[in-house]
């Protein structure tokens, strides 16, 4: 990581070269905008973001919001916004996982495993990540079986079109479940605080565990209970050609998550290996010699201390894997990408466009950093105070 | 105890219960996929030799296809009468890569700087005149027909040469306090363009950049999009260098102002050298994830690698060969990747900055 550039002095004197550098900016900017608008009049168009409340007239294939065609162009990119958030969700939960067994394997005590994990990272660091997504996809079409013929496990189903999984049935009631558990988010953290400041003082806490368990479990639960609201699954049912019922994600998205996965988990992986790696053999050695088991040496000597290294280059794979999820557009997966991508074929209108999904991204990003940084942050703070 | 060294690793494997385990779960789960792997490979593969109709009875590799096909994904529809061209250009472009790489590791050439720079852009002015022609009689090919090899090595290798020196630029200029405008610009460039996918910037470039040229001038796909690369790399490469900078002690750049010298010399033969040979392992990495990420321009219609192998696996009488193709190209950019990481390594080994 390197540190942001230190910021200017508090009092900016406004320079001649100041002046010109912006001046110069400012007319290679107004050049560029000028070009445009003479282009954009040149095929009939006025620049503007007025044409997002048009119909779309497109498809989505599949939302996260109720939408149709003859919805407006903004409701598209919405939808494409939202399968981008949670194809980025699903794919770092996932890569995470990954990353994190590729780690613990290559730092482990078995060789074979430690050389399994080396390899792994060797591959994926030496493919570009399209060429993993097309040969995923194409195996995952040609390999997996028809609709008819599903891999069914249970009442969960994939084929080379989709994977099936049963959901429970939504009522208006179960809204009051859901804030019961919201308020027994609230309450733990509430809780936890509090026992972090009493531990903080010097004082006995119990531990925090049945709490959360009674705040998260119990409480929807017994709201459920007592309003005495049905509860019923949607099942995948095969009716004719296709199976009705449950929920289901598409063969692409399941194939760019896991090609995400591999490829950000090989990364991740590494990341991990080094931070743990980079602990000193004397760190665990003094912990024996001082009476520690192995486990509270890991516990409390290696993990607080690779996990400090860890987290800030975390920080930039979460960010590329975000980023990353553009690459949906190679196999029609309706992300945010593909959807700007169809709307400029429909209007030509790049420039609004292109300055909209950079936008979005880059405040995706900027979320995300800031997050973590806080993490980050906190995590500095305590070794300070130790 | 184990006698041979050779087998103490398998004796480590299996000493504790918890290696053990480890140990037997990786295989459980390796041994299959390898099986699979072997007998896709070589075990029911059909070989060059063997009369391609082989390739419906038996499951595995068709390489009478790859024979059959080869020229197809490495060039392309460039002209079949003109294909020395692509083929020069690619050597050309190759044997300047591993010459760079190699210089950087201590083999390869003695060159200095500048010869390495002016021995770049001659090699790029030829290459771009080899592919397009219409100069020393050669006949002129539309870049249309730049497809597969060449145009992946092009792209790459010519977004990367030209980012490098434009990263300079930018960590320079993000990195000094006399221009302050120059800076927040700078920094505010490359923190968006590292905010952003790669997608976008190709976007712009084959969508948006032509919108902001004169009314009445063209530019083509290949040009615009080397053009996209090119400013989205000296983001990353500025970035590694600003690191490399920022290892320098401030005594260098206060000897050099206490010596009196200007600030072009200051940055050019003080700071830049040491801060360069310091981000050498950074930039590498950038190299690789940079040369990677050109296979995403067949988003944008340009025919690379990736998209060659699709044009050779979508003749309807070979429609069932996918993976084969793809494994020729996923086995070129595994080759030249480990290459590149190779010279990583080695930067990493024996660090010259010491």
């Amino acid at each position: 990581m390197i540190p942001p550039s230190p910021p200017p002095p508090a009092s900016w004197k406004f320079s001649v070269r100041d002046a010109l550098i912006a001046a110069g900016a400012v007319t290679l900017a107004g050049l560029a905008v000028w070009n445009v608008l003479q282009n954009m009049q040149g095929a009939g168009l006025a620049p503007g973001f007025a044409f997002l409340w048009q119909g779309a007239g497109f498809d989505v294939s599949e939302t996260l919001v109720p939408y149709s065609p003859a919805d407006p162009y903004a409701r598209a990119i919405l939808a494409g916004t939202l399968n981008t958030l949670f194809l980025a969700a699903v794919s770092l939960v996932l890569a995470t996982v990954v990353g994190l067994i590729v780690g613990l394997m290559s730092v482990g005590p078995s060789p074979i495993a430690r050389a399994v994990a080396g390899a792994y990272v060797e591959i994926f660091r030496n493919l570009p990540k399209l060429l993993v997504l097309l040969v995923l996809f194409v195996a995952a079409v040609t390999g997996l079986p028809h609709v008819r013929q599903a891999l069914s496990l249970g009442p969960v189903h994939l084929s080379n079109r989709s994977l099936l999984f049963p959901v429970p049935v939504l009522e208006p009631g179960h809204a009051l479940v859901l804030a019961a558990f919201g308020a027994g988010c609230g309450a733990c953290w509430l809780l936890a605080r509090h026992f972090a400041r009493r531990r903080e003082a010097g004082q006995a806490a119990p531990p925090l565990w049945p709490f959360v368990l009674l705040a998260l479990g119990g409480l929807p639960l017994a709201v459920a209970l007592g309003l005495g609201l049905p509860f019923a699954w949607s099942v995948p049912q095969l009716a004719g050609f296709d199976y009705e019922g449950g929920a289901r994600v598409s063969l692409q998205f399941m194939v760019i998550a896991v090609t995400l996965a591999l490829y950000h988990g090989a990364q991740i992986g590494e990341v991990v290996r080094g931070g743990i790696s980079a602990i000193p053999r004397g760190q665990t050695e003094a912990a024996h010699a001082i009476g520690l088991t192995p486990r509270q040496a890991t516990r409390y000597i290696v993990v607080p201390q690779a996990v400090r290294i860890i987290v800030p280059s975390m920080n930039n794979q979460y960010v590329n894997l975000i980023k990353n999820t553009s690459i949906a557009i190679a196999v029609g997966y309706s992300d945010l990408m593909s959807v700007s991508g169809t709307v400029i074929n429909q209007t030509f209108r790049p420039l609004e466009m292109m300055l909209l999904t950079m936008a979005v991204y880059l405040a995706i990003c900027l979320c995300v950093t800031t997050q973590l940084n806080r993490i980050n942050d906190r995590l500095r703070l305590k070794e300070g105070r130790a | 105890m184990w006698k041979s060294r050779r087998l103490a690793p398998l004796g480590q494997a299996f000493r504790t219960p918890l290696s053990a385990l480890l140990s037997l779960a990786t295989l459980a789960l390796c041994l299959p996929l390898l099986w699979v792997a072997l007998h896709w490979l070589v075990l029911s593969a059909v070989w060059p030799w063997q009369p391609a109709a082989l390739c419906q009875s038996q499951t595995g590799t068709c390489w009478p296809f790859v024979a059959e096909k080869l020229n197809l994904i490495l060039f392309g529809t460039y002209p079949r009468e003109e294909l020395w061209r692509p083929v020069v250009t690619s050597v050309l472009l190759c044997a300047m890569t591993v010459q760079t790489g190699l210089q950087m590791t201590g083999r390869g050439l003695p060159l200095r700087l500048g010869q390495t720079a002016l021995l770049w852009l001659l090699a790029l002015g030829l290459s771009f005149a080899l592919m397009a022609g219409g100069v020393l009689g050669l006949a002129p090919v539309d870049s249309i027909r730049w497809n597969g090899l060449p145009i992946l090595l092009l792209l790459s290798v010519g977004a990367i040469a030209l980012a490098f020196p434009a990263g300079i630029v930018l960590a320079l200029a993000r990195d000094q306090d006399r221009v302050p405008m120059l800076a927040r610009l700078a920094a505010g460039y490359i923190e968006i363009a590292r905010g952003v996918p790669m997608l976008t910037f190709l976007f712009v470039g084959i969508f948006v950049l032509p919108l902001m040229l004169p009314p009445d001038t063209r530019i083509s796909p290949v040009a615009a999009t080397l053009v996209a690369l090119i400013v989205f790399h000296a983001a990353y490469f500025a970035e590694d260098i600003r690191g490399g900078l920022h290892a320098l002690p401030a005594g260098q750049a206060e000897a050099a102002h206490a010596l009196g010298l200007p600030y072009a010399t200051t940055a050019g033969r003080v700071l830049l050298p040491q801060a360069i040979r310091r981000a050498l392992p950074s930039i590498v990495n950038s190299v690789i994830g940079a040369y990677k990420d050109t296979s995403l321009v067949v988003v944008v219609g340009i025919h690379d690698l990736t998209a060659t192998a699709r044009m050779a696996f979508s003749d309807p009488e070979w429609r069932s060969f996918a993976l084969e193709g793809y494994f020729v190209v996923g086995l070129w950019f595994f080759v030249t990747c480990a290459f590149l990481s190779m010279v990583g390594r080695q930067l990493h080994r024996h660090s010259p900055a010491r």
